[in-house]
């Protein structure tokens, strides 16, 4: 959209302006879910499955129900909502068996946290533990334990899913391109490796929290720390049979997401709680530890890649199997593993490609959106593969990945042609390179060497992701002209600090003329109050709600040049405006105010005409169609965000210590609306993936207790983390539908540092790491070819590190 | 018990169990909301207020144990109606994400900086390794202690290839 | 919001105050002083005490000083007072920079010494400077005082020699300590704030050698048999003989093993 839209001499896109939130933030005076304290407002606690799976033989109440304070006590047998976003799979409560430790059993509402906690410990749950099923690879033997032995007859989405019924399969994606069997047998190498990395935390640093309150009349109101409002609603409708318009989703300032508030989370057990006390509303926020173990995690992955490649260097064939860890319910991992599997060979051309994407129950929290849906896991395993690849037949891997990239006329695993416009992988890449000084060790670096004793090396990893959205995926976005003709926008994305509504501002600013001042983002969404939304994922907001701003400022101006035509008698084609009045372009002098027109204009005989100024743009993604279930053919994408970063590293061989002394991120943006954001986006995203990279992880014993549900053994990066040295740089290839060329960059930023981590260990020490996270000791046991075990479901933890060298020419 | 404390300047007393946290007081029973809480275990920082001049996690600490003490919370940190010093300078440098940290991370700043005027980027990093931000990566909260403390140079830019 | 489970506070306002209520809350009592592992604790019904007792509200629990004994800690005197006081940043900067890898910076303004060491948890960043460094616990109940050097303070995973009804009301570390230097090695999982994977200090006087090794075994360690003619390998050998590390979340046995020996090997090479 919007190629003929001017892009040089903007006024605020492309600029620094200030956050439209941060007032309210610095003061303290923005208001969280969990900040909120309602009339009659009753607390919640759990009662908690300490069993991986487990037969619920009873469930004793009778002494919690009589308790002080004690409201409403809710238990799974009497309730019978399935609740699901792809695949409707998952209970409120446990009902009948429990399926993860941690799962929630029974809920208790009381006047006080202290007398819900009370109750909730009174509360006796009768187990009958059954033999969990914890590692997906297990969970595809033919003899394994069935976590949900009656998916054959759950309902799904069936246009774009495919469990497998009597399997743990929660999905099976499928990508076939040319002929690979024939391409293997022409290739010059062939190198087969396989990668892994465990489920991790989102940490928002506010946990979830919700609020409901159920009215009479069925009618229900929801107060929730979530991103999706419209998704909260829509999905708690389905499930109670419930008409929309008697729910109402409302979403205040939330703090942080990162995809683990994306769907539905707590939203309906408050509700029944509510429903059962008779309406008084009821406020359930996790714990951290709950936060770990309750509410969803980001999956683990395994996955297996096997490279033909041609004597020049060039990817003939890639057979790609991807094992994704669903936890005990589907959630978002059926469409990660869909994303993954359509995205799976990473920014490179692929002529004959054969992907299985596998999405498998197993008995752990389950997994769900998390900053970059896949992407941060797979291209950990396809940019270490490039590596490995490169090494194996004994060229640069940088120059192997230029040589392979998707370039203007490639083709994408589903078919889809790259264009020009479509952004510029390799550019990228080469900045990313230059920058860290690729493939030489200054003179500084020597000597930082001998000081140290530490060995330099220096990783490139590439990336690439489009949002994982539904075909029809579409926003809307509302201006309403206040009476001083300043604008107030309403829109159902939610900006949890992305900036989106910044950006968004600018937009609006910039399409209408106005001074920034002149425009208000109205914070706190409202299903009842603002135009629909989809879901704030997937780093369509800026494209798609930016588009939406386009035409809402379009809408507003044309309405109200109707207004001004008429007062002036002029034609609307000759009106133009300066921020304050409408005003004839060649009669300059001829104008009418803004403020005169906002809620409707009188006449000078008293007459009024136009009324209230409202501009409405509704946007819906272009052109996007189902994947063929067959082949993958089809067209996923809204846009590609490609980006690379370049890390230099210093590591201790005899320990497996290392820094990273530099990292510098490139992507192409396509175009910086607020410069300043998109560095908070590169710099915040860089850093989770460091933690992904370097420290986070669940460990189990082996009956499926998390052992590290909390910060004490479940470390994220801190201030003194950083790199010592950050850069960030932005390539700009305007994409034509983009709003003035921009593309979304809120994931991308995590994506593949952990893998360009991994290539400058590598690079330093001759590690061959292909499990993250890379803790020291893991580097350690790599370079001493320890045995390789893997201690993320373990009965006594111990170190973690796997190598499976399987590169070998094809003739050997 | 009577518990009797000077928040931002204001004496307040109130009844209290003898078992609540300071953070759960200043939340709950003074509707001081600003400072959160992230982890209820001293990890995280959310909840960092200044207990006598000296920025602690205040989950951590009991209301009980701090009778006639003086708190400063993020509630009193803006001069009446004008930002404090360090919020413009979080402000101007972009520091500020998802907002649920910042409010800790203003008050450990607020420490740092009573005690040392012109922090070195590696000491403000120290000051604030107990604030976990998972948005901003950091960088750009150092850089707006920087930035107010005479360094602007520091700020690092969005570069355009 | 989560919260603690119910007790009684009691704030003992003398030394004679704080023995009979002790004495009285033998069973179901717990001292709170920088409450930064109580509190958690209660928080997660680890520890459900009836009666929480504070150790900080008599009369010189926080006083920190120096004189001809060494230098003197009450209960009350957190990381940050210890960090804070001049003499001791002057005269004992081993245990200085010990103090200084402990938690975070907040952590520290709460957190005391005595409850570093009381708690008994292997992982002290305290324990292995106060051992070093000759340290002595002075314990105090109703029957009296009682002085124990730390070299004989732990018995076990959290575990002491205090008895019930008795608190530690000083640490001393004596004059003859005063001087003496050293480097604390902690290998963590992140740069920031975090507990030890292991932790291995190395002090000199004199020509004298001593290593001071935290989670590392189910108490801290101190290792007195190593002089500065040993090579690096027969220090890293000594040291190794006198720990028995365990594999948990945070890494392994064999690892374990492998950086105590690193640490002591290079520890030993910097002042050999």
């Amino acid at each position: 959209m919007f190629d003929d839209i001017k892009t040089g001499d903007l006024t605020w896109v492309g600029h620094e302006t200030g956050r439209a939130d941060l007032i309210e933030k610095l003061t303290g005076e923005a208001t969280f879910v969990s900040d909120m304290e309602l009339p009659g407002m009753l607390h919640t606690q759990l009662k908690k499955s300490p069993y991986a799976r487990a037969r619920i033989k009873g469930i004793d109440v009778s002494k919690a129900e009589s308790m002080p304070g004690v409201r409403a006590i809710v238990t799974g047998d009497e309730l019978d909502y399935h609740i699901g976003l792809y695949i409707v799979d998952k209970y409120i409560l446990a009902k009948g068996e429990v399926r993860h430790y941690g799962e929630a059993v029974a809920a208790v509402a009381a006047e006080t946290l202290e007398q819900a906690r009370a109750a909730a410990e009174a509360i006796v749950v009768d187990y009958e533990p059954l033999p969990p099923v914890l590692h997906h690879m297990e969970a595809l033997k033919p003899d394994a334990p069935l976590v949900h032995p009656d998916l054959g007859s759950y309902s799904y989405v069936e246009a774009v899913f495919s469990p497998k019924a009597g399997t743990n399969i929660a999905n099976h994606m499928k990508v076939r391109k040319g002929d690979v069997e024939k391409a293997f047998a022409e290739s010059e190498y062939i190198v087969e490796r396989e990668y892994s990395c465990p489920s991790v935390q989102h940490v928002p640093m506010e946990t979830h929290v919700a609020i409901a309150q159920w009215g009479k009349g069925d009618r229900v109101t929801i107060w929730t720390s979530a991103q999706s409002p419209f998704t909260v609603r829509n999905l708690f409708c389905h499930a109670f049979k419930l008409p929309h318009s008697n729910v109402r989703v409302q979403v205040p300032y939330v703090g942080g997401g990162f995809g683990g508030k994306a769907g539905i989370g707590i939203e309906p057990l408050c509700a029944v709680l509510s429903r059962k006390a008779g309406g008084k509303p009821v406020k359930f926020q996790a714990s951290r530890e709950e936060e770990f173990s309750l509410l969803p995690c980001r999956s683990a992955l395994t996955y297996r890649i096997k490279t033909g490649v041609s004597a020049e260097g060039k990817i003939m064939a890639q057979h790609m199997s991807m094992y994704w860890d669903a936890g005990a319910y589907a959630d978002y991992a059926v469409n990660v593993t869909r994303a993954s599997g359509y995205s799976a060979a990473g920014p490179y051309e692929i002529p004959n490609a054969w992907v299985d994407a596998y999405t498998i129950y197993t008995n752990k929290p389950y997994g769900t959106a998390y900053r970059g849906f896949g992407h941060v896991e797979f291209h950990w395993a396809v940019e270490r593969h490039m590596e490995l690849v490169a090494n194996a037949i004994g060229i640069d891997p940088v120059e192997f990945r230029l040589k392979n990239a998707l370039k203007p006329g490639s083709r994408t695993l589903t078919g889809e042609e790259i264009l020009p416009s479509t952004g510029n992988v390799v550019k990228c890449i080469e900045e990313a390179a230059r920058r860290i000084r690729y493939g030489s060790i200054t003179p500084e670096e020597e000597a930082r060497q001998k000081k140290t004793g530490w060995k330099i090396g220096k990783g490139i990893a590439a990336l690439h992701k489009a949002p994982a959205i539904p075909s029809f995926t579409a926003t809307a976005v509302v201006l309403k002209m206040n009476e001083d003709g300043s604008v107030l926008v309403n829109l159902a994305l939610t900006d949890y600090g992305q900036g989106t509504y910044t950006s968004v501002r600018q937009i609006i600013a910039e399409r209408l003329g106005f001074p920034i001042d002149k425009i208000k983002v109205a914070f706190e969404s409202d299903t009842d109050r603002d135009p629909y939304d989809w879901q704030t994922v997937a780093s369509k907001g800026l494209v798609l709600s930016g588009n939406a701003a386009i035409l809402a400022a379009d809408d507003l101006l044309e309405k109200a040049y109707a207004v001004a035509a008429e007062a002036l008698h002029a034609n609307p084609r000759d009106l133009a405006n300066d921020g304050d009045k409408v005003y004839i372009k060649h009669h300059p002098d001829k104008s009418v105010r803004f403020a005169a027109m906002a809620v409707g204009l009188a006449l000078p005989n008293g007459n009024g005409i136009g009324g209230p100024l409202i501009g409405v743009g509704r946007y819906i993604a272009q052109g996007l169609t189902n994947l063929n279930k067959e082949t993958g053919e089809g067209r996923p994408a809204l846009d590609w965000t490609y980006g690379a970063h370049g890390i230099v590293a210093e590591v201790n061989e005899e320990t497996g210590e290392y820094r990273v002394l530099k990292i510098a991120s490139i992507f192409d943006v396509g175009r910086a609306i607020n410069p300043d954001l998109v560095r908070g986006q590169a710099i915040g995203g860089m850093m989770q993936g460091l933690g992904t990279a370097v420290c986070e992880g669940y460990i189990y014993d082996e009956n499926g207790r998390l052992l590290n549900p909390s910060f004490t053994d479940n470390k994220i990066p801190t201030a003194k983390d950083l790199p010592l040295e950050v850069e960030c740089a932005v390539v700009e290839t305007p994409q034509i539908d983009g709003p003035y060329g921009a593309r979304g960059v809120a994931e991308q930023s995590m994506i593949s540092v952990a893998p360009a981590l991994g290539n400058a260990i590598q690079k330093a020490t001759g590690a061959q790491l292909t499990h993250m996270p890379m803790r020291s000791e893991d580097v350690w046991r790599t370079l001493q070819n320890k045995e390789p075990i893997d201690n993320w479901i373990t009965k006594s933890p111990v170190g973690s590190c796997r190598s499976a060298p399987e590169a070998r020419r094809r003739d050997e | 018990m009577k518990i009797k404390l000077t928040v931002n300047g204001l004496l307040y007393e109130r009844e209290c169990a003898e078992h609540r946290t300071l953070l759960r007081f200043l939340r709950e029973d003074l509707g001081l909301t600003g400072t959160k809480e992230g982890c209820g275990m001293g990890e995280c920082g959310a909840c960092t207020v200044i207990l006598n001049g000296h920025a602690v996690n205040s989950c951590m600490v009991l209301a009980a144990e701090i009778d006639g003490a003086t708190i400063r919370t993020i509630e009193g940190e803006a001069n009446g109606p004008s930002l404090s010093d360090i919020q413009l300078a979080f402000e101007k440098n972009n520091a500020v994400q998802c907002g649920f940290c910042t409010p800790g991370m203003v008050m450990s700043v607020k420490e740092l900086l009573a005690e040392n005027a012109k922090p070195s980027a590696d000491e403000v990093k120290e000051a604030i390794e107990g604030n976990f931000c998972r948005c901003t990566g950091y960088t750009q909260i150092v850089e707006a202690v920087m930035d107010l403390t005479g360094r602007p140079e520091e700020k690092g830019e969005l570069d355009h290839v | 919001m989560p919260m603690l489970y119910e007790f009684r506070y009691l704030a003992p306002k003398s030394v004679a105050e704080l023995t009979a209520t002790l004495r009285e809350h033998a069973s179901d009592g717990k001292i709170l002083a920088g409450g930064t592992d109580l509190i958690p604790n209660i928080r997660n019904g680890l520890q459900k005490p009836g009666f929480v007792i504070d150790i900080k509200k008599y009369d010189g629990a926080d006083r920190i000083s120096y004189g001809a004994d060494g230098l003197s800690m009450g209960p009350a005197v957190t990381i940050n007072d210890l960090l804070r006081f001049k003499d001791a940043r002057d005269r004992y900067p081993v245990l200085c920079s010990c103090a200084h890898e402990l938690a975070s910076h907040q952590i520290r303004n709460r957190a005391t010494v005595a409850g570093n060491v009381v708690n008994a948890s292997p992982c002290s960043d305290m324990a292995p400077a106060l051992l070093c460094l000759d340290a002595q616990a002075v314990l105090r109940s109703g029957n009296g005082e009682r002085v124990i050097p730390f070299s004989s303070f732990f018995t076990g995973v959290k575990k002491t020699v205090l008895q019930p009804g008795e608190f530690l009301e000083r640490i001393l570390v004596p004059a003859a300590s005063a001087g003496v230097t050293g480097r604390y090695l902690k290998l963590k999982r992140i740069a920031g704030h975090d507990l030890g994977i292991v932790g291995v200090l190395m002090t000199k006087r004199d020509g004298e050698i001593r290593f001071g090794v935290s989670s590392a075994a189910p108490t801290p360690v101190l290792v007195d048999t190593v002089t500065t003619k040993d090579s690096p390998d027969e220090a890293a050998a000594k040291v190794l003989a006198s720990v028995s590390p365990i594999s948990d979340v945070r890494g392994t046995k064999e690892y374990r093993e492998h950086m105590i020996g690193v640490y002591a090997r290079r520890l030993l090479a910097e002042v050999r």
